[in-house]
């Protein structure tokens, strides 16, 4: 099978059965369910960008195993122009569905795990990595969408995983046999799960040799026996069903459909097994995951952010404050902060370099400033969007009241502000930017990749202190110090 | 006698001392003569890169010799090394291609 489209992506899944469950239902059919459809459609694009003239060259690429044409979220990066140009896609994307689409996260773990297999198998012979190729061959060909699922519940945070008093707070091997393992466990706040094919599970921390059963990394298609989909709220969520101007967004929504994912006994067959039990390795897979993800904030932010920006300036214009100074100067500062995300991911591709297996990762330190830099940065965007747009941000009537036969006329009377804009337009907008700026696509901004204080850990481990502290005792001149200091 | 010579990726921000593992190859043995990357008919370039990025690892770098050993940060022709083994492990290196120069 070739690239698929939109349509074909969303055909594909209508042939899988997985258990999904939300608000207290089980939803037997996701594919035309009025809260996870916006997150199909933010998926969707990904498809049909990718054969887009005017896209292809971002968000397609040629596979490195086949030589196939293939959709670039299937790719293993071979260069600095490949992880350059995954920002660059990330960034157009986001611009078209001002919303998380998803797919970077399978892409990200993909990336991680081929390098890591092959690592594993340099060290101890085994065969993952060979297996793990021919498992890619088959995404490749057949466009699949795969998560990544790696945050575990975690349980008591003060304890390691083999010591938790659940013992399923991490996701471990539960049996072993000569056909493959079982696990047990669940993983959380995995993006796109309903709407994706499968799951690539992968451990979540560093891991000791007591830990070793948590070691384990393997696919999952997302309707095998045992694997159990608890969908996740957001904020507002329930104008999905009710609104249409309300939900802001109404094509893409917010964030990418979150869900708790369950693996209760499941059984991944030997084929699909890249790990298990080589917990010496648990710490290169995390890290290596969590750099190409944190990679990625620099492009899918700012391409929200560019619609963002967009959004806030016509909101201005609607309310006739556009050509007041401090209103051009605040667009200016959330360019600038947008743009400065932007340099990070850029930096931090062009900084990158091969891996024994031949792929490519970004730089870690980089990419960790990168996304530490999100977390600030895109709060500030969302202030200065406030700011602009005005209390109206919050206290807006409802769609259902503009359209009252008998206060709808009030609420279109009061809403319009500036003449060249209706009332319509500018509720349309501001309600865009409440989706795109409050509540749950807010914390994505903050917890999305990984906490702050996760960045934290990665940017004191890869600071190079050492070097600066050596060019400090060569300025103040203490001790016997180089002329040059390297 | 094998020729060497020594291409430093630049030094922006290096991770390993890189002065060090020169230092020790330049005075490795007397098999060994230093040389500018300029010279004629070079044995061997070892490409000393501060980080994994490998800025100096470059074909036209690689193709001034017969053959290349790149350090790049705690890396030794790809393979992960330890800043404190760093220098012994290309002395090896260079030894042993030497023996296969005789």
């Amino acid at each position: 099978m070739a690239m698929m489209t939109g349509n074909e992506y969303r055909a594909s899944l209508e042939g899988l059965k997985p258990e999904v469950y939300f608000m207290g239902e089980r939803i037997e059919r996701v594919l035309d369910h009025l809260a996870f459809v916006p997150h199909i459609n933010a998926a969707a694009l990904t498809y049909d960008m990718a054969l887009a003239p005017e896209y292809e060259e971002l968000t397609s690429t040629t596979s490195h195993l086949t030589g196939e044409k293939i959709n670039r979220f299937t790719h293993i990066h071979q260069s600095h122009d490949d992880l350059v140009k995954k920002v660059k896609m990330l960034r157009a994307i986001g611009q078209q569905t001002g919303s998380c689409f998803q797919r970077c996260v399978g892409f990200d773990g993909m990336n991680a795990v081929y390098s890591v297999t092959y690592d594993i198998d340099q060290k101890k012979g085994t065969d993952y990595h060979a297996r793990f190729v021919k498992f890619l061959k088959e995404v490749q060909s057949r466009d699949l969408m795969i998560t990544g699922a790696m945050t575990d519940p975690k349980g008591d945070r003060s304890l390691p995983p083999g010591k938790q008093k659940d013992p399923d707070s991490y996701v471990h091997i539960v049996k072993r046999n000569d056909g493959g393992i079982v696990i047990n466990g669940a993983k959380t706040h995995i993006t796109g799960a309903v709407n994706s094919h499968g799951h690539l599970v992968m451990p979540t921390a560093a891991l000791t040799p007591e830990d070793a059963d948590y070691a384990v990394c393997g696919y999952v298609p997302v309707d095998a026996p045992g694997v159990i989909h608890i969908f996740g709220r957001q904020t507002n969520d329930d104008r999905k069903c009710h609104c249409a101007l309300d939900q802001g967004n109404v094509d893409y929504g917010s964030v990418g459909g979150e869900a708790l994912v369950v693996f209760d006994n499941v059984f991944v067959p030997k084929e699909h097994v890249f790990m298990a039990g080589e917990h010496e390795f648990a710490y290169s897979l995390v890290e290596r995951f969590a750099t190409a993800h944190r990679q990625n904030y620099g492009g899918c932010k700012v391409g929200l952010t560019d619609a963002l920006v967009g959004a806030t300036f016509l909101a201005a214009e609607a309310q006739g404050t556009s050509n007041a100074n401090h209103i051009r100067e605040k667009l200016v500062d959330m360019v600038h902060l947008a743009e400065t995300l932007y340099c990070c991911s850029i930096a931090c591709s062009c900084q990158g370099y091969a891996l024994p297996a031949g792929s490519y990762m970004a730089d870690p330190l980089l990419a960790n400033i990168t996304k530490l830099n999100v977390t600030r940065n895109v709060y500030e965007i969302a202030r200065l969007a406030h700011d602009i747009a005005g209390g109206i941000l919050a206290t807006m009537p409802a769609e259902t009241d503009w359209k009252d036969p008998k206060v709808g006329k009030y609420v279109d009377k009061y809403m319009k502000a500036s003449a060249g804009a209706s009332a319509e337009t500018r509720m349309r907008l501001i309600r865009l930017i409440e989706a795109m700026t409050c509540g749950t696509a807010l914390v994505e901004s903050m917890h999305g990749a990984g906490s702050p204080q996760a960045q934290r850990i990665m940017i004191w481990r890869q600071a190079n202190l050492e070097h600066k502290k050596r060019l400090a005792l060569k300025l103040a001149k203490i001790g016997d110090q180089p002329y040059l200091v390297s | 006698m094998v020729k060497v010579a020594l291409k430093y990726c630049g030094s922006c921000n290096p991770q390993v001392r890189l002065g060090q593992v020169a230092n020790h190859l330049a005075h490795l043995s007397d098999d060994f003569t230093i040389v500018p990357l300029s010279a004629d008919n070079i044995d061997v370039v070892v490409v000393l890169c501060g980080c994994p990025r490998a800025c100096g690892n470059k074909d036209e770098v690689r193709g001034r010799a017969r053959d290349c050993i790149v350090v790049a940060g705690e890396s030794l022709d790809g393979r992960p090394v330890a800043e404190a083994d760093l220098a012994a492990a290309a002395a090896e290196r260079l030894l042993r291609l030497r023996d296969t120069f005789n």
